[in-house]
């Protein structure tokens, strides 16, 4: 059984994608001359740019050529376009190319009025009618359901709040350890994304896995009944661990070239999809535990021993591979 | 085929796998009924559904990945959840290998009708595993909220349950020969 469970973990490390993918943003800003200016970030995947490009419809014309601008964690593009006769208002928006499956696209329309409207494109629906009739809660609802896809594709970020649950002792401290982290990711969430604090991605990756694999061997001691400052003060860790994650939580959310009056209410709704789906998570975790219990359901040690080996090993695989990556880009 | 559509939530294969079973009325209410009879039948059953029905799940969706072809009639997986549903209403304790028996044809037999639906509509063996999970979680859940129950009247209640299941069961056949 021990070797079987081993070989289901290290299985593992080979599907551990833990990518943190932003999303791409396209910004179509009408002139007072009806001309169209467009923004198109596109956000790096595998260190390269993602292949993915607008659609406009076919009556649309450039009426100057783009210029790049490159930025750490991607491509921005800024150029103007003459739409045709309906203008921006009902126009057909789509996303092409070989690898749209891979992320969302926000697209944020204003128009020469001052009226805007926000969208997001997913894979399963990667075309719009840009329309500014109730703009405003598929604006809101588009960041929630970013905030809830970031935390629960964010592998890493899942790994070490199962990492928190499986060393804390009692309802009181589960809930200041969960709190803390969620205060910690909040504040650092809020401000790398105001650009008070600015990490390079790769340094960042980096030591979001360490602090994985810092879990690792805590949750061994704690098998073996050891004692140490981190089971002691779980909470502690939680919030200076936090602090890091919530900066990793800003990759996830794009806002490049929306007005910073409505940034903190983007951020507001992506951070409550975040706590959202960070819940569920711990909800669904600790109801599991109770089951068990309830049903006086024993697991083999091998298999009990699993979630704690999981994150020791892919904490140290992910170490790896971000330095590597770090070392590379270097 | 009814079951071969599939949700896509936008989180990915294994999200979209998890949501398929949860918006497959066949598939949940199969896994409910199970939750119920070992709910109602004691702890033992209870941990023996836990290991049990995922696992066969899994066996028949890996089988179903691989030769897509075998995707079962929707009659048969209707006729699986009504089944377990009736044994539920009658609150029958089934001796062990009855009750592993079941298990294995049923929950394979849906798992087959999963893994089939994944190799053709995308997500393949990710959808599967989150699917899978699904049942994990259902049948960890539901028998620990039921084998406290000590009182008459809530055994009935969960009875009543199992014969709606059954009852939706019918139904649903019913439709599938009007449609034809």
């Amino acid at each position: 059984m021990k070797r079987l469970v081993l070989a289901c973990l290290l299985a593992l490390v080979a599907l551990a994608g833990a990518h943190e993918l932003q999303p791409a943003y396209l910004e179509l800003r009408e002139g007072a001359d009806r001309s169209i200016a467009v923004t198109w970030k596109i956000p790096y995947f595998k260190g390269r740019p993602l292949p993915i490009e607008p659609g406009f419809p076919d009556d649309w014309q450039e009426i100057s050529e783009p210029h790049l601008t490159p930025l750490g964690n991607g491509l921005l593009f800024r150029w103007k376009m003459k739409p045709g006769e309906s203008g921006l208002d009902g126009a057909m928006i789509r996303i092409e190319g070989p690898r749209t499956g891979l992320t969302d696209v926000l697209v944020r329309a204003t128009l020469a009025n001052g009226e805007a409207t926000t969208r997001v494109l997913r894979p399963e629906s990667p075309g719009t009618e840009i329309s500014f009739a109730n703009g405003g809660v598929p604006f809101m609802l588009g960041y929630l359901f970013i905030g809830i896809q970031h935390i629960l594709l964010g592998v890493d970020h899942l790994l070490f709040v199962l990492g928190l649950l499986l060393i804390v002792d009692g309802t009181r401290m589960l809930v200041k350890t969960i709190t803390m982290f969620t205060v910690a990711h909040s504040i650092s969430l809020a401000i790398a994304t105001f650009r008070i604090v600015e990490v390079p991605e790769a340094p960042l990756n980096l030591c979001i896995a360490l602090s994985i694999l810092f879990l690792g061997p805590e949750v061994v001691r704690k098998w073996r009944g050891g004692t140490s400052f981190t089971i002691e003060h779980p909470w502690v860790v939680a919030f200076a661990f936090g602090l890091l994650h919530g900066i990793g939580f800003a990759s996830g959310l794009s806002v490049t070239g929306l007005p910073r009056g409505e940034i903190p209410l983007a951020l507001l709704w992506f951070n409550i999809g975040v706590e959202l789906g960070q819940l569920a998570f711990v909800l669904v975790s600790l109801a599991l535990m109770r089951a068990w219990k309830v049903i006086e359901l024993r697991w083999p040690l091998a298999l009990r021993r699993a979630p704690g080996l999981a994150i020791g090993i892919l904490g140290a695989y992910w170490t790896f591979d971000r330095f590597h990556a770090m070392l590379t880009a270097v | 085929m009814p079951l071969a559509h599939l949700v896509q939530t936008g989180f990915g294969g294994f999200y979209d796998g998890l949501a398929h079973w949860a918006l497959t009325p066949q598939d949940v209410l199969l896994v409910v009924a199970f939750a119920l009879l070992a709910g109602l039948a004691g702890k033992q059953r209870a941990r023996q559904l836990v290991l049990a029905l995922p696992s066969a799940w899994l066996l028949g969706g890996l089988l179903g990945l691989l030769v897509p072809s075998l995707m079962p009639p929707e009659l048969a997986t209707t006729l699986s959840f009504g089944l377990v549903g009736l044994l539920v209403a009658l609150d029958r304790r089934l001796p062990a290998a009855a009750f592993f028996a079941l298990i294995l044809a049923a929950a394979g037999l849906h798992g087959v009708a999963n893994g089939s639906t994944m190799a053709t509509t995308g997500p393949g063996w990710l959808g599967l595993v989150g699917a899978t999970l699904a049942v994990f979680i259902a049948v960890s859940l539901i028998p620990a909220l039921l084998v406290g129950l000590k009182k008459p009247a809530a055994r009935v209640a969960v009875r009543v349950g199992g014969s709606w299941i059954a009852a939706a069961s019918l139904l649903m056949i019913g439709w599938l020969f009007r449609a034809g």
